[in-house]
């Protein structure tokens, strides 16, 4: 096992390597020229050139990507065009936000679809069942932003607005940090994990409620209710244990849905995270940060993918590495 | 000897899309203490959904034991316990095993984990005496070296050890009832044989009454003490096992008999041996109420009375009984 985790963390080497190339080149055939954005908008020729130079640019692209793999190599991301700070930094700055964001909606989400797909595959066919999967395709069906601005429109904006409406008022705008408190850091994410957690949790419900619904046939689910085993044993332990291959895998395919989605959250809802962060950076070419993002966020979702493949091992005693 | 398992008239039915299957109609039957009791019958014909139905675990979404049928264990009529007093009956007081060593274990628990879950369920142990429990269970079932073998996983034994395993999660609270259905079924022939005398031998340690489902008139043979003979969901004869193979009474049982290939019948001067005769016809449908007697479509002494009267059952004495208009007991 430990062999194959090294093997594993050794193997992420080179993706992240073609994920280097692939950023660096695709963002420079992009349409834009951060040199222009920077000189502004009555830039003369000269003064864009100039400004290309000082940043480098006006070198040939390869040099510029064996530098910036040079600087990468030693933990040097290189410095944003615009604010002149490294992007390792800036990176670490936004990091808590986005962390939070996604941990809580990655909790919530495992918390509320794990046993509602448990129970629609339980009670498959009665209502419970149908609610749950009614649910389920509404929020699969709906875009992060859609929802995103109808809950700022429910919790935020009905609230202030009217007094006949009985919701409570959320926090829609911005993050607090944890060192601010635990309520004012929770009430913070309620709102976006929602937003970002729909889908995801959509997906996963779906992908428990068919994988219980195949195990439920099986003989063993037979044998466990021969034993006289008390439902929830048979359900959480002896079906669930079984149907989690499936629904691990789902969870972590899931996490490049969320990674997508925390972009589009954290606009919605003013959050200064790596999801802001990027749109900034795009909308700039600030080329460095975008390679840095980027970069991380495959590494995210490389190591997200080990420790799925790693759980697979706990969760199936037929599956050894 | 009093009885301890009385099923009277039992009828479990089916809704298919081709209208409800009557798969168990109007089964009676008793089971003494400490007694072997075979249920024999070919594919389809209830023996397993008779065993279901005593345990109550016909799925509700499709199946139902229709009102009137009566399933009483130590006096106690089981149609009427609720599903939390069933819970308790089962895998306690009455236990099974299955068909399939392979598919009817926990592919992702440990052996001991799913006999210590029985025993803590049932017997109230904790965790630590279960799992000691599950041990002595498998060293009762001869499985070598039963203290490395519970923290093994299905997938790492064979399958006359996965069966070994299922009898000994079946006995772990000592049960007063064990319903084996088709226990050797999917086993190597050698293998057979063992499971079959290691289920003997602890029916006599333990008292345990069994009632041992087969298509196998062989493992009858050697196994019971009396025998149901089942077709198309009915009860068509039962007798002390002695009595039904030296004199079958119904033409269907008969027909069995003849299907039964013999090494003592001797080869004629040209090296054949006489063919073995198959039982002519099908099986009737089950989702069609069935007039008269179930097996008259295939039987060769059937007269018109047959096809329009269900046969009542005619006592030969001994205990021997038959379903048959014809039979001549």
């Amino acid at each position: 096992m430990t062999a194959y985790i090294v093997r594993r963390l050794f193997a992420t080497l080179p993706v992240m390597a073609v994920v280097a190339l692939f950023v660096f080149f695709l963002l420079r055939f992009a349409p834009g020229d951060p040199a222009a954005i920077i000189a502004g908008d009555d830039a003369t020729a000269e003064s864009i050139a100039a400004v290309r130079a000082k940043l480098g640019l006006d070198r040939p692209v390869v040099e510029q990507f064996l530098l910036w793999l040079w600087g990468l190599m030693q933990g040097d991301m290189g410095v944003s065009i615009f604010s002149n700070l490294p992007v390792t930094r800036l990176i670490a700055q936004r990091l808590e936000p986005t962390v939070a964001l996604t941990l809580s909606t990655l909790f919530v989400a495992l918390a509320l679809a794990i046993p509602a797909g448990v129970l629609a595959a339980w009670k498959a066919r009665k209502l419970v069942d149908r609610i749950v999967m009614g649910f389920a395709v509404l929020g699969f069906a709906m875009p992060v932003f859609v929802l995103a601005y109808i809950l700022v429109y429910i919790f935020a904006v009905l609230p202030m607005r009217t007094d006949w409406w009985p919701l409570p008022g959320l926090p829609v705008q911005g993050y607090r940090p944890i060192a601010e408190g635990l309520w004012p850091f929770v009430e913070s994410l309620i709102l976006p994990s929602v937003a970002l957690g729909i889908t995801y949790m959509a997906l996963i419900a779906r992908i428990t409620r068919a994988s219980m619904l195949e195990v439920l046939q099986q003989d063993y689910i037979r044998t466990a209710n021969a034993k006289g085993l008390a439902t929830d044993r048979v359900l959480l332990l002896h079906a669930l244990k079984n149907a989690a291959v499936p629904i691990v895998t789902v969870i972590g395919i899931g996490i490049a849905l969320l990674i997508s989605g925390v972009v589009i959250t954290e606009t919605v809802f003013n959050i200064p995270g790596l999801g802001r962060l990027t749109v900034d950076a795009v909308l700039k070419r600030d080329y460095p940060i975008v390679q840095g993002l980027i970069l991380v966020f495959a590494a995210a979702k490389v190591l997200v993918n080990l420790l799925i493949d790693i759980s697979y091992a706990f969760l199936d005693p037929r599956i050894r590495y | 000897m009093s009885a301890i398992l009385e099923v009277r008239d039992l009828r479990t039915q089916f809704d298919t899309l081709d209208g409800v299957v009557r798969a168990v109609d109007g089964v009676s039957f008793d089971l003494a203490r400490g007694e072997t009791l075979g249920i024999v019958g070919e594919s389809g014909c209830g023996k397993s959904v008779t065993a279901l139905s005593i345990l109550r675990l016909i799925p509700p979404e499709t199946g139902r034991i229709a009102a009137g049928s009566s399933i009483r264990f130590e006096g106690e009529e089981l149609t009427g316990l609720s599903e939390q007093e069933m819970k308790r009956l089962r895998g306690h007081r009455i236990s099974m095993i299955f068909q399939e060593p392979m598919t009817s274990l926990n592919p992702v628990l440990t052996v001991g984990t799913q006999i210590a879950e029985n025993v803590t369920r049932h017997l109230g142990l904790p965790k630590k005496a279960a799992l000691a429990r599950a041990v002595e269970m498998l060293d009762l079932v001869r499985i070598a070296d039963p203290g490395r073998r519970v923290y093994e996983y299905p997938h790492q034994l064979s399958g006359g050890m996965r069966q070994r395993v299922m009898i000994a999660m079946a006995l772990s609270c000592d049960p007063q009832v064990l319903i084996a259905d088709e226990p050797t079924t999917a086993l190597d022939v050698t293998v057979q044989a063992q499971i079959l005398d290691l289920m003997l031998e602890l029916k006599e340690k333990t008292g345990t009454a069994i009632v041992l489902i087969t298509h196998d008139l062989g493992v009858v043979a050697e196994t019971t003490q009396r025998v149901v003979v089942m077709y198309a969901g009915r009860k068509v004869e039962e007798a002390p096992v002695e009595a039904l193979f030296d004199n079958p009474l119904h033409p269907y049982t008969r027909g069995l008999m003849r299907a039964i290939p013999r090494l003592d019948v001797e080869a004629d001067a040209a090296g054949t041996r006489p063919r073995l005769q198959e039982i002519p016809g099908l099986v009737p449908l089950l989702t069609r109420p069935i007039i008269g007697c179930a097996f008259a479509a295939r039987c060769e002494l059937a007269t018109d009375r047959c096809r329009t009267t269900p046969p009542p059952f005619v006592d030969a004495g001994g205990g021997h009984i038959v379903a048959c208009w014809e039979a001549k007991p």
